[in-house]
C-alpha cells in the first residue's frame, strides 16, 4: 500500500461521504474521515498502517451503504442547507 | 452444408428461447408495477419499458458555460484557494508551492484538488493531481483541459 493508494483512499472516502444526503451524517463523515487521517498521518510501522487501512476500507463500505440507505429514506433538507 | 445450416438454426432457436426467458420477468415485473400503480391495462407495459426513467437526470442548464479565459481561470483558482481555511490568503500567490510555501500536507493537497474539481466540474486523475503543486500549474492544467491558450 503506497502513498498514492492511501491518498486515493482518502479522496474516495471524502467523495463517498459527500453523497450522504442527511446533513448531520454527511458532515460527521467528512469530519471523521478528515480527522482520522490527520491523526494517523505520522504512523511509520507497516503493520499498524495496514491494520488501519483495512479499518478504512471497512468504513468506506459503511459510508457507501449509508449513502444508499439515506437516499432510500430521503428527508427534507434542513433549514441551514437552503 | 445441410448439417451446418441445421446447427445454425438450432443455435438461433436456443438464443431466442434464452432471450425470451431473460426478457419475460422484466416485462412482468414492470407490468405488475404499472397495474398496481395506476390500474392501467397490461397492454401498456411495453411502451413503458422504453420511456421509463430508471435514473433521475441531473440538473441541466440549457445555456452555455461562460467563456473561460486564462485570466478568469486564474481568478477562480485563487478564489477557491482563498476560501480554503488552511491557506493563508496573504501568503498566497500564483507561484507559491502548496507544501513548501503554504505549509499544507499531502492530505490537504488532496482536498485542494477536490475543491478545484468541484469548481471546474471535471475529475482530475491522481497521476495528474500530484504534479499540480502550485496555483500556476492548476491554471495551466485547467486551461489545457478546456482548450484555452494565450
Amino acid at each position: 500500500m503506497s502513498r498514492i493508494n492511501i491518498l486515493n483512499l482518502y479522496k474516495t472516502m471524502l467523495k463517498e461521504s459527500k453523497k450522504i444526503p442527511s446533513y448531520n451524517f454527511r458532515k460527521y463523515a467528512l469530519r471523521r474521515v478528515h480527522d482520522g487521517f490527520k491523526e494517523n498521518k505520522g504512523l511509520r510501522d507497516p503493520d499498524i498502517i495496514s491494520e488501519k487501512i483495512t479499518e478504512c476500507q471497512r468504513n468506506l463500505e459503511i459510508i457507501k451503504r449509508q449513502a444508499i440507505i439515506g437516499h432510500l429514506y430521503n428527508a427534507e433538507k434542513l433549514v441551514i442547507e437552503h | 452444408m445441410a448439417g451446418l445450416a441445421k446447427n445454425v438454426r438450432m443455435l438461433t432457436r436456443y438464443y431466442s428461447s434464452t432471450s425470451a426467458i431473460m426478457t419475460r420477468p422484466v416485462v412482468k415485473t414492470i407490468s405488475s408495477y404499472n397495474c398496481s400503480r395506476r390500474g392501467s391495462p397490461v397492454k401498456n407495459a411495453l411502451p413503458l419499458v422504453s420511456s421509463q426513467r430508471l435514473v433521475t437526470p441531473h440538473e441541466r442548464s440549457y445555456s452555455s458555460k461562460p467563456p473561460l479565459t486564462l485570466k478568469l481561470i486564474k481568478e477562480r483558482v485563487i478564489l477557491v484557494l482563498n476560501l480554503y481555511d488552511k491557506i493563508n490568503p496573504e501568503k498566497l500567490s500564483l507561484d507559491s508551492h502548496f507544501i513548501n510555501d503554504l505549509g499544507l500536507d499531502s492530505l490537504d493537497h488532496v482536498e485542494v484538488i477536490m475543491a478545484i474539481e468541484d469548481e471546474f466540474g471535471f475529475e482530475i486523475p491522481d497521476a495528474d493531481a500530484e504534479k499540480l503543486l502550485r496555483p500556476q500549474d492548476i491554471v495551466r492544467y485547467v486551461g489545457d483541459k478546456e482548450d484555452i491558450y494565450e
